[in-house]
């Protein structure tokens, strides 16, 4: 059982050229997550969540605080999709989904194959990238995620960047395989709506990287999209997030 | 994957066939176009050699073409290709070695970049002739003068275009190559390695085109054999139709070469670029 | 040869040198930065370099040797015997030849890429024969204007004029080529005349490449004219270079050569560069910033 323990975690960057003040994108973030559960993190832009993820897998440094993925006591094994989808142009589909894996083997093309074809891509392994269409590069990068096995699963908006229908089929795809696998994940959104199709619990970032608000999205799945629960439960979150919105323009958040 | 073809009305069905035809007959007003330049050229050719100038001043295209076709068949040609073309080659050579340590030093240290574009963007200045007297001074008559000339020549060119590759690699890969725990091996083969490669190859092209140009312009001045010195023989007794046989024959085996070799490489490593994969023409 | 590729390389090796940062502050690092310190420094080098070859290779003059040569040649004095030295009057030949060369060979290379590029059945016209034209190497060239024209301006003049159109017009009309279908589309919703399309469409669209397409016209062009005028001129830069050679007074001969590579940097640098930093005011292009570093 996984669980991500994250404390009072602060990331400042310097400033830089382009930007010569430096810039606050988590200020003293904590939260913990234990267990096969889908957490998603929305804020508005600014407030640090592709930061966390960063540093969540290990490609960031913490300026300060700590996180800890762990899995039965040992660091766990990260998962990522990102908001682009990030494939190796030059390498064909099949042979980005090996490039993640350790081992090279019949039975590690098999898995590919097998990833592939719950993203129902069965039949594109040996097309290059540019082959595909954007919804279907998102699909690879979602399953070569889920081949390495991953203990957490982190998610950076990968459906902001595809047009509404393609998003809604690929979240219905990312439920349909987290049903199966169950693993713990970290989903970053600055949508309220697909984040209440898809996690369990949603926290709630305000601009400057700390947490607004904690909710438990209670509903039963598979969810659908025009289930009037999940409406009523997006028209609440919306609700608060608008709040939030209200109280830091109104200089509430200190 | 793809969405199917709906099935077209009627209306739509005569509109596209109207389109198709009109492709069509571009295409072959293209091709004919194309058949009347060829015309022209030879037309104008004639001309000139037979009005404006005199026919020993110009030789007619025919006369050109039998003379480079008589060439062929002596042993003199395969000699003399031979040196050529391996002096190219081992300058290009040479350049590319030389390529891999300056483009390293361009694409990852500072003060590097700003002394070797500086010095680089100045090279590729120099008119090539300076190259090619000084290496007669320099060097004598010797085939080391070609092969040095055709590596300074093009050293600018392959160096700028592989520092282009290194810097030009997309960070977010690197990124994403770390989040799923990649070593730097891995990362060197699979992003670095293929990003450069490909930027190098698609530079080769050009770099043939003044290498051979500029090892034909060494022979000119300073070689015992090859094309160049044989064109330059021909200028010197005055026979015109030899100079230009050997010319032509230059330009047919230079654009063979970048036609055959150089654009093919370039499309088989450059696959995953087109949205067919590479599999039209 | 794609000369499209050349102006990438050229205009991709400039933005390389551009993108060295911000103007470094006033340390040592930053004074082991500046561009003319660099450019001393490699000056420096590459007569450090040909010192030790002239004392590797004994036939090969020395830089002092060269330097007071061409002191003598510049100054009009005597380099013993009968033979005094003579620059500007050769200078004055080459210039003008390569002047008027470039001003009929510019102008008709621009006129013929832009038809080439504008118009299809142009294109399947002269494209292949302008493609021939490049690959005739540029010392085809000189000889057969020297054996057409004698000792007489024409020669040279002819050479840099053959070697200039074909560069021109690929370029150019490459730059046509490439003005963005969108604005065309933009311009032609807008119903914009077509004089006026002409000027800030497609002028303004092949800026970039035109700009490449003279300066490797200027380079081709001056090669060229030194190719014929060594061969076959009694007069001229090349011509000058070709008598110290034939006179066995190599320094006289390799400080001539020096001077074609001073001379057309500096007319890069006096002439082209300013009119491109003009030409591009619009944008701010790598190879301005390069210049403007330089």
């Amino acid at each position: 059982m996984a669980t991500v323990l994250i404390e009072n975690l602060t990331k400042v960057y310097p400033p830089t050229l382009n930007n010569p003040t430096q810039v606050q994108a988590l200020g003293g973030l904590s939260m913990s997550i234990t267990g096969n559960v889908f957490v998603a993190v929305v804020g508005p832009s600014g407030s640090g969540k592709t930061t966390l993820l960063n540093i969540v897998a290990g490609v960031e440094r913490a300026t300060a605080g700590s996180v800890r993925a762990l899995q039965e006591g040992v660091p766990a094994r990260v998962g990522y999709v990102f908001q682009e989808p990030r494939l190796l142009p030059w390498r064909t589909v099949v042979d980005n989904m090996l490039y993640v894996q350790d081992r090279k083997s019949d039975r590690s093309r098999r898995e590919a194959e097998f990833y592939l074809q719950m993203v129902g891509l069965s039949d594109v392994a040996d097309l290059y990238p540019s082959q595909l269409s954007g919804g279907m590069q998102q699909r690879v990068g979602i399953a070569r995620a889920f081949l390495v096995n991953p203990d957490v699963l982190l998610l950076d908006e990968p459906f902001s960047h595809l047009d509404a229908l393609t998003g809604r089929s690929l979240r219905d795809y990312m439920q349909r395989i987290w049903l199966q696998t169950r693993k713990t994940a970290l989903f970053v959104t600055h949508d309220v709506t697909e984040a209440v199709e898809l996690a369990d619990r949603i926290v709630m970032l305000r601009p400057g990287g700390t947490a607004y608000d904690d909710i438990a999205v209670d509903l039963p799945r598979p969810r659908r999209h025009d289930d009037p629960a999940v409406r009523d439960m997006q028209d609440e979150v919306l609700r608060r997030f608008d709040a939030m919105g209200a109280a830091v323009r109104f200089g509430a958040h200190a | 994957m793809s969405a199917a073809v709906p099935s077209a009305p009627e209306a739509t069905s005569a509109h596209s066939v109207r389109e198709l035809r009109r492709a069509v007959r571009r295409r072959w007003g293209f091709r004919l176009s194309v058949l009347l330049g060829w015309a022209a050229f030879v037309g104008v050719w004639y001309v000139v050699s037979l009005y404006l100038l005199t026919p020993q001043q110009l030789p007619q295209p025919h006369v050109v073409a039998t003379e480079a076709g008589e060439l062929l068949s002596q042993r003199d040609f395969g000699r003399n290709f031979q040196a050529s073309i391996l002096r190219v080659v081992a300058g290009f050579l040479l350049a590319l070695l030389a390529s891999v340590g300056l483009g390293l030093l361009i694409a990852y240290n500072r003060w590097w970049r700003r002394f070797l574009v500086n010095t680089l963007l100045f090279l590729v200045s120099v008119p090539t002739v300076s190259f090619a007297i000084l290496s007669l001074l320099v060097l004598g008559v010797s085939p080391m003068g070609p092969i040095l000339n055709a590596m300074i020549v093009t050293t600018p060119y392959i160096t700028m275009n592989l520092a282009q590759g290194l810097t030009g690699v997309d960070r977010r890969l690197i990124v994403m190559s770390e989040a799923f725990g990649r070593t730097r091996a891995q990362m060197i083969t699979g992003i670095l390695v293929p990003a450069s490669l490909l930027s190098v190859l698609g530079g080769t092209r050009l770099a043939f085109a003044v290498a051979w140009r500029v090892g034909l312009l060494t022979e000119v001045f300073a070689s015992a054999d090859g094309i160049g010195l044989q064109i330059r023989r021909s200028f010197e007794s005055y026979d015109i139709r030899g100079m230009l046989a050997w010319a032509l024959l230059f330009i047919v085996i230079m654009l063979l070469i970048e036609n055959l070799v150089f654009r093919q490489l370039e499309r088989l490593l450059s696959r995953w670029r087109s949205p067919d994969g590479g599999a039209a023409p | 040869m794609s000369d499209m590729r050349a102006r990438e390389d050229l205009a991709g090796l400039r933005s390389l040198g551009a993108r060295s940062g911000p103007k470094a502050p006033p340390t040592m690092r930053g004074f082991l930065q500046r561009p003319w310190f660099i450019g001393l420094l490699a000056l420096g080098l590459l007569l450090l370099v040909w010192q030790w070859i002239s004392w590797v290779n004994l036939q090969v003059p020395g830089v002092g040797e060269i330097a007071r040569f061409m002191f003598t040649e510049i100054s009009g004095g005597s380099h013993g015997g009968a033979l005094s030295g003579e620059f500007w009057a050769p200078l004055a030949v080459s210039l003008q030849r390569y002047a008027v060369g470039l001003a009929i060979g510019v102008p008709v290379g621009a006129v013929l890429g832009m038809v080439i590029g504008g118009v299809r059945w142009a294109r399947g016209l002269f494209n292949d024969t302008v493609l021939v034209l490049l690959a005739l190497p540029a010392v085809v060239w000189a000889f057969l204007a020297s054996l057409w024209f004698g000792l007489s301006s024409w020669g040279p003049i002819l050479a840099v004029v053959l070697t200039v159109v074909p560069f021109m017009a690929v370029n150019i009309s490459a730059g046509v080529r490439n003005v963005d279908p969108g604005l065309a589309e933009m311009s032609r919703s807008f119903g914009v005349p077509f004089g006026r399309r002409l000027h800030h469409l497609l002028f303004g669209g092949s800026l970039p490449s035109a700009f490449t397409g003279l300066r490797l016209s200027f380079m081709t062009g001056w090669n060229s004219l030194l190719i014929v005028e060594w061969f076959g001129s009694t007069s001229g830069v090349g011509w000058r270079a070709r008598f110290w050679y034939d006179a066995l007074r190599y320094p006289g001969f390799v400080g001539w050569i020096f001077l074609f590579v001073i001379l057309i940097t500096l007319l890069d640098r006096l002439l082209l560069s300013p009119l491109e930093r003009r030409a591009f005011q619009w944008n701010q292009r790598p190879t301005l910033a390069f210049a403007e570093e330089a």
